[in-house]
């Protein structure tokens, strides 16, 4: 039975005046410098190193961590790296207002737990969760619990195609 | 139940009536791909079938690194071209074919009513012709290689209704940055974008396939345009099979519906760094370039040589040129023309057919604070190879114009 809470420390992944980032592109997550990499145990060093602000996300990061992102997280190209670099981190699960097309079933495809967080915006902007509170995230039912102070949060929890992808490891082996 | 294009087609291959937001597992006609073939092929060999599926179904076409910069793209051509034997795969075009989507085109298997998808973004642009496309991953194109299927969820549609005549200055690709400034990247999240409206109508296929080359860039799960007698016309004796056209019901459910006149609109420029941050070019002119590009998947067809040609004909180039047909095809038929001497005369560098620095891969990277103005789909930082660069994006006629005069400029004054 695989896992389906996880709890852990939060990335919020902001700009500069504290608000969400939108259009994160592939390039700007796995720049495409380092396209050659295949090995996943490599990727993890160079994930986000051309984001403004999280170029060193990955000195950062520490396996178990739960990840915040506005929409459209994702955005560009098809590459399967945008995705592996963060179980090369060992981030847990990336939540995000909405993913691009591509990206989205990289992951679900991959077994990497993904959620949409449709008010994400807005609970950051008011600053309800910041980097670094610790959160507790449950996929079957979508619901993000913040440790400290109890308080909760709906996403919309796996749909059945990617709880089926999930429950098997990944689409190659269905 | 009336039915949109992209929930017929589904509905055909399911062999049950679908509609939006339903999951299907289905087969693909053709899963194309390329230079990144040979991560898949590893993929593949993880899974253990041992032999692909319906090796006719593959479709191989090296394109971004051609020829190979590097040892390690040398080797990744190397493994595609013994894999590809191993299997059996017939449908296999090496270095020197030109851009796969291109190619794809011109060799027939972009079809209407097919369903094609493809290891790579912008496999969008096939949509053009009528055929439901769609960019996948890697793994999935292991999976596809493996199984021969793949689940898809069926997408809603978004209809853009295009009319107006387009000014002598205007092209597609100003029409379709337009637009994207104003859904901006996501406005059409895994949505099926059908392009309609008189302008499209009128529109031959390589303008077709700026549109639908560019919804992967409104964030689109494919591009469409209802295939006619223009479509027809161009895949007759080009066909790799039958097919049966597919077309929305009139009374189908639309996500949404949005209407653009294009009559009266400046050419478009996008900013770096995102393909939304559109500007008129008005906004932009006078800033100063130091490469322009004209090529690529977007833009490296006959007719935008020919916008090109006709703007640097008998004029030198300030900024440096590159100047990338989008296949060989394409580069025996503007040698004919004349173009390919217009582009020499003018002080530009004619170069093989690729993706060359498009993605930043070899052929034209450049270096730390500069600026590129390039009639390519994509201008993230760092995308031409150097992250401390600026890339702008436009049509042929506007990057032709502003390599002549070193800057950013309005075509219609070589026009």
């Amino acid at each position: 039975m695989k896992e389906y809470t996880f709890s852990g420390r939060t990335w919020v992944i902001t700009g500069k005046n504290n608000e969400i980032i939108p259009d994160i592109d592939t390039d700007q997550i796995f720049h495409n410098a380092y396209l050659h990499i295949t090995e996943i145990e490599k990727m993890g060093q160079y994930t986000f190193d051309n984001l403004e602000g999280w170029k060193d996300f990955s000195t950062k990061a520490k396996p178990g961590d739960i990840m915040i992102a506005g929409s459209n997280f994702g955005s560009g190209s098809s590459r399967q790296q945008a995705v592996d670099c963060f179980r090369a981190l060992g981030v847990k699960v990336i939540i995000a207002v909405s993913f691009g097309a591509i990206y989205k079933r990289n992951a679900i495809n991959s077994g990497f737990p993904i959620l949409m967080f449709a008010d994400a915006e807005r609970i950051i902007s008011e600053k309800k969760i910041k980097n670094l509170d610790k959160v507790k995230i449950d996929l079957s039912t979508g619901k993000l619990t913040k440790v400290e102070s109890g308080e909760t949060f709906s996403l919309m929890p796996f749909s059945k195609v990617q709880k089926d992808i999930y429950d098997s490891g990944s689409l190659l082996n269905i | 139940m009336a039915q949109t294009f992209v929930e017929k087609l589904m509905s055909k291959k399911a062999g049950k009536e679908v509609y939006s937001g339903a999951i299907v597992s289905i087969e693909p006609d053709y899963v194309m791909s390329h230079d990144n073939a040979a991560a898949i092929s590893n993929t593949f060999k993880k899974i253990g079938v041992g032999k692909v599926k319906y090796p006719e179904r593959v479709v191989i076409i090296l394109d971004h690194e051609v020829p190979a910069p590097k040892e390690s793209s040398a080797t990744n051509h190397k493994e595609i071209r013994q894999f590809v034997q191993e299997q059996g795969i017939e449908h296999f075009y090496d270095i020197n074919k030109g851009i796969c989507h291109q190619v794809f085109v011109e060799e027939g298997f972009a079809m209407p009513g097919k369903l094609i998808v493809g290891s790579d973004s912008h496999t969008t642009t096939y949509g053009a012709l009528g055929a439901m496309s769609a960019g996948i991953g890697r793994s999935e194109v292991a999976a596809i290689w493996a199984t021969g299927e793949l689940w898809f969820q069926v997408p809603e549609t978004l209809k853009i209704i295009i009319n107006g005549e387009m000014p002598r200055y205007i092209s597609p690709k100003d029409i379709v940055l337009t637009i994207i400034g104003q859904i901006r990247a996501d406005g059409a999240d895994y949505k099926s974008v059908e392009f309609t409206g008189e302008t499209v109508l009128f529109m031959d296929i390589a303008e077709r396939m700026v549109l639908t080359n560019m919804a992967a860039e409104m964030g689109a799960k494919n591009g469409y345009v209802p295939p006619d007698h223009v479509t027809f016309d161009y895949i007759r004796g080009r066909a790799k099979a039958e097919f049966d056209p597919l077309y929305s019901d009139e009374d189908a459910t639309f996500f949404q519906v949005l209407e653009f006149d294009i009559s009266k609109i400046s050419p478009a420029v996008a900013k770096p760094h995102t393909v939304d941050n559109y500007c008129p070019i008005e906004e932009v002119a006078g800033t100063k370039i130091d490469q322009a590009l004209i090529g690529t998947c977007t833009n490296g067809r006959i007719s935008d040589l020919e916008a090109a040609a006709k703007i640097l004909q008998g004029k030198k180039v300030k900024a440096r040129t590159l100047v990338i047909p989008a296949s060989w095809e394409i580069y025996r038929e503007a040698l004919k023309k004349g173009y390919i001497e217009t582009f020499i005369d003018a002080g530009t560098l004619v170069l093989n057919p690729g993706c060359g620095p498009c993605l930043g891969a070899h052929l034209g990277v450049m270096a730390p604070g500069e600026v590129t103005f390039s009639t390519a789909n994509r201008n993230f930082k760092g995308r031409m190879g150097c992250r401390e660069a600026d890339i702008y994006l436009g049509s042929p006629l506007s990057v032709a114009a502003s390599a002549i005069t070193g800057e950013i400029t309005h075509p219609g004054r070589f026009l």
